[in-house]
C-alpha cells in the first residue's frame, strides 16, 4: 500500500479483479503520453506514471480505479517524491474529506 | 455515424472540453469573427439564412435581458427596475419587422438529438451509458451546477419582483449554452462527430465552434445574441468556485457570483472578515457562515488561540475537535506531507473527518474509504 499526497495505492491480486473492470477500455493518457491518477484542478498537478500499462475507470464514481502495470512504474507528481510501483494489478483511491450533508474529493 | 469509442492518439478530449467550459478572459476579435462565423454555419447546418444581425453583449445576464426584450417583456423589466438594461439593449436589437422568432430548436435540439438517437442505436443503450460517463457525465455535475447558479443570479437581478424573476429564468432557458455546453461537445468529440478547429461543417461542429469562442447564444430568425465569456472564474482544486477577495466568476458589466468552496456567499461577505477573531467566529449567528469564518481564519490558528487540546495522537496524525455551537463538532485529523517543502519543512495540514472518529489513525483511513486497522501504507511522499 503506498500513499503520494491524496492517492493511496493498494496492490490488489490478480484474481480479485473483476471481469468487469477488465472489460473497461483503458482512461485516454495525457498529451505527454501518461496515465494521469487524479489532476489538481487549480494547479494542474498531475499524479501520472508514464510505463506502460492500463487505468481502468468505472463509470460510476463509487467504483475505484484499477491500475495494471505490467512491468512497474514510477508515480511522479510536482509536489511529492517518486513512488516506485511494483508490476501487479492495484486499486487507486482518492482522498476525501467529510463535509457536512456531503463528501469531497480533497485538494491535494 | 462512425462509432470508434476511443482515439488514444488524441489524448484526453473531455479535458480540453472541460477547459473551454470554464475558460475566462477577454474575448478578442479573432474570437467574434470565429463565433460570428460559426453561428453563420450553424443557421446553414439548419436550413436557415444567416441571421441579419450579430449584436455582442457582455454577459448572460445582458443577454437574458436581451431575450425577454425580444419576447415582448420590456414594461415587465422595467417595472422590476431593469430599465438600464433595456435602455442600452432596445437599440442594438431594434430591426424593423422585428427580431423573429427563436430558432434554437432548429439549430441546436433537433441536431442535437438526431446525433444522439443515431449513436444511442449504433451503440446499444449500455454502451452509450458508458460513453456517456467517461465523456459528458465527468462533466456534468460541475458545469450544470455553474449554469444553474448563473440562471439563479439572472432571475436575481429582478429582486423580489416574481413576475419579472419568471419571465427572466424562462429567457436563460431560451439560450444555447456555448462553452457550457462542454458536457455534450466532449461526447461528440469522443466519438469522432466533430470537425477539426475552426473548420465549422455541420450542426455539431458550428456548436462546437461557438462554443470555443463565446458563452451562451440566442438564436433568433433575424439576430443571433451573443454573450462573451466571464472575465474572471476561480475554482479550488476539485473545481468548485472559490475566492477570497473577489467574485469567483464575473463578467465585464459586473454579473458575478461570490463563493467559497462552492458555497455561494453574498458580495463583501468574505471581504468583511479581515478582523476576524474566535470571539466573532462565536458570535455568528449563522451555522453556515460560522463554518466559513473558521476555515478562513484557520483551525490551526482558532485551536491555538483557544487553547484547544488535542483530542489524541498517533503515527498518523493528531486528532482534534471544537465543538460547535448549533451544528455538529468539526473534527479534523492534522497530517503532516511526507515530502519536505523546498525549505526543510513540513507542511502540516487538516482533513475534517466524521464527528464520530476517535483516533487520528481511524480518521485518515475513513479518508481513503478504509477501516483503521486496514490502513497500513509501506511507503508515503
Amino acid at each position: 500500500m503506498y500513499r503520494q499526497g491524496d492517492i493511496l495505492i493498494m496492490p490488489v491480486p490478480e484474481e480479485e479483479v473483476p471481469q468487469a473492470v477488465r472489460d473497461l477500455p483503458p482512461a485516454p493518457r495525457d498529451d505527454r503520453g501518461r496515465m494521469v491518477l487524479a489532476l489538481g484542478e487549480a494547479t494542474g498537478h498531475a499524479h501520472a506514471i508514464a510505463a506502460p500499462g492500463e487505468l481502468l475507470r468505472d463509470s460510476d464514481p463509487l467504483v475505484p480505479d484499477h491500475l495494471h502495470l505490467p512491468s512497474g512504474g514510477r508515480l511522479v507528481h510536482e509536489e511529492h517524491a517518486v513512488i516506485s510501483l511494483p508490476k501487479g494489478w492495484f486499486r487507486v483511491v482518492r482522498q476525501r474529506e467529510y463535509v457536512p450533508g456531503a463528501i469531497r474529493v480533497v485538494a491535494d | 455515424m462512425q462509432t470508434t469509442t476511443s482515439s488514444p492518439s488524441r489524448g484526453d478530449v473531455t479535458l480540453a472540453w472541460q477547459a473551454t467550459a470554464f475558460s475566462a478572459g477577454p474575448t478578442g476579435p479573432g474570437e467574434h469573427e470565429r463565433a460570428e462565423t460559426a453561428v453563420r454555419a450553424a443557421y446553414a447546418a439548419a436550413g436557415l439564412a444567416p441571421p441579419e444581425r450579430v449584436v455582442w453583449v457582455p454577459s448572460p445576464a445582458h443577454g437574458t435581458i436581451a431575450a425577454a426584450l425580444i419576447a415582448g417583456h420590456r414594461e415587465a423589466l422595467e417595472k422590476a427596475g431593469l430599465q438600464e438594461y433595456t435602455e442600452r439593449l432596445a437599440p442594438l436589437i431594434a430591426l424593423p419587422g422585428g427580431a423573429g422568432g427563436s430558432v434554437r430548436e432548429a439549430v441546436r435540439t433537433l441536431p442535437w438529438e438526431k446525433a444522439r438517437t443515431a449513436a444511442s442505436s449504433e451503440l446499444g443503450p449500455r454502451e452509450w451509458a458508458h460513453v456517456w460517463a467517461r465523456t459528458g457525465g465527468r462533466l456534468w455535475n460541475q458545469v450544470n451546477d455553474l449554469v444553474d447558479r448563473v440562471r439563479r443570479a439572472i432571475g436575481e437581478l429582478a429582486g423580489d419582483d416574481a413576475e419579472a424573476t419568471a419571465l427572466l429564468r424562462g429567457a436563460t432557458l431560451d439560450a444555447v449554452l456555448g462553452q457550457h455546453d462542454a458536457p455534450f461537445l466532449a461526447l461528440a468529440d469522443h466519438l469522432g462527430r466533430l470537425d477539426g478547429d475552426g473548420h465549422p461543417g455541420d450542426a455539431l461542429s458550428a456548436m462546437a465552434e461557438v462554443a470555443r469562442n463565446a458563452g451562451w447564444w440566442w438564436p433568433y430568425e433575424r439576430i443571433a445574441i451573443l454573450s462573451e465569456r466571464p472575465a474572471e472564474l476561480h475554482r479550488d482544486e476539485p473545481g468548485r468556485l472559490h475566492r477570497g477577495d473577489g467574485p469567483a466568476l464575473a463578467y465585464s458589466d459586473g454579473f458575478s457570483l461570490h463563493a467559497w468552496r462552492g458555497m455561494p456567499m453574498q458580495a463583501g461577505f468574505i471581504e468583511s472578515l479581515t478582523d476576524l477573531t474566535p470571539a466573532r467566529i462565536d458570535a455568528e449567528e449563522n451555522a453556515e457562515q460560522r463554518r466559513v469564518m473558521l476555515e478562513i481564519y484557520g483551525y490551526d490558528r482558532y485551536l491555538a488561540e483557544t487553547g484547544a487540546k488535542p483530542q489524541q495522537r498517533d503515527s498518523t496524525g493528531v486528532l482534534w475537535r471544537i465543538p460547535v455551537r448549533d451544528d455538529e463538532d468539526v473534527v479534523m485529523v492534522e497530517v503532516v506531507n511526507s515530502t519536505p517543502e523546498p525549505d526543510g519543512s513540513y507542511r502540516t495540514y487538516f482533513l475534517r473527518v466524521p464527528p464520530r472518529t476517535l483516533t487520528a489513525r481511524q480518521g485518515v483511513a475513513w479518508t481513503f474509504g478504509l477501516d483503521a486497522r486496514d490502513y497500513t501504507p509501506q511507503q508515503q511522499t
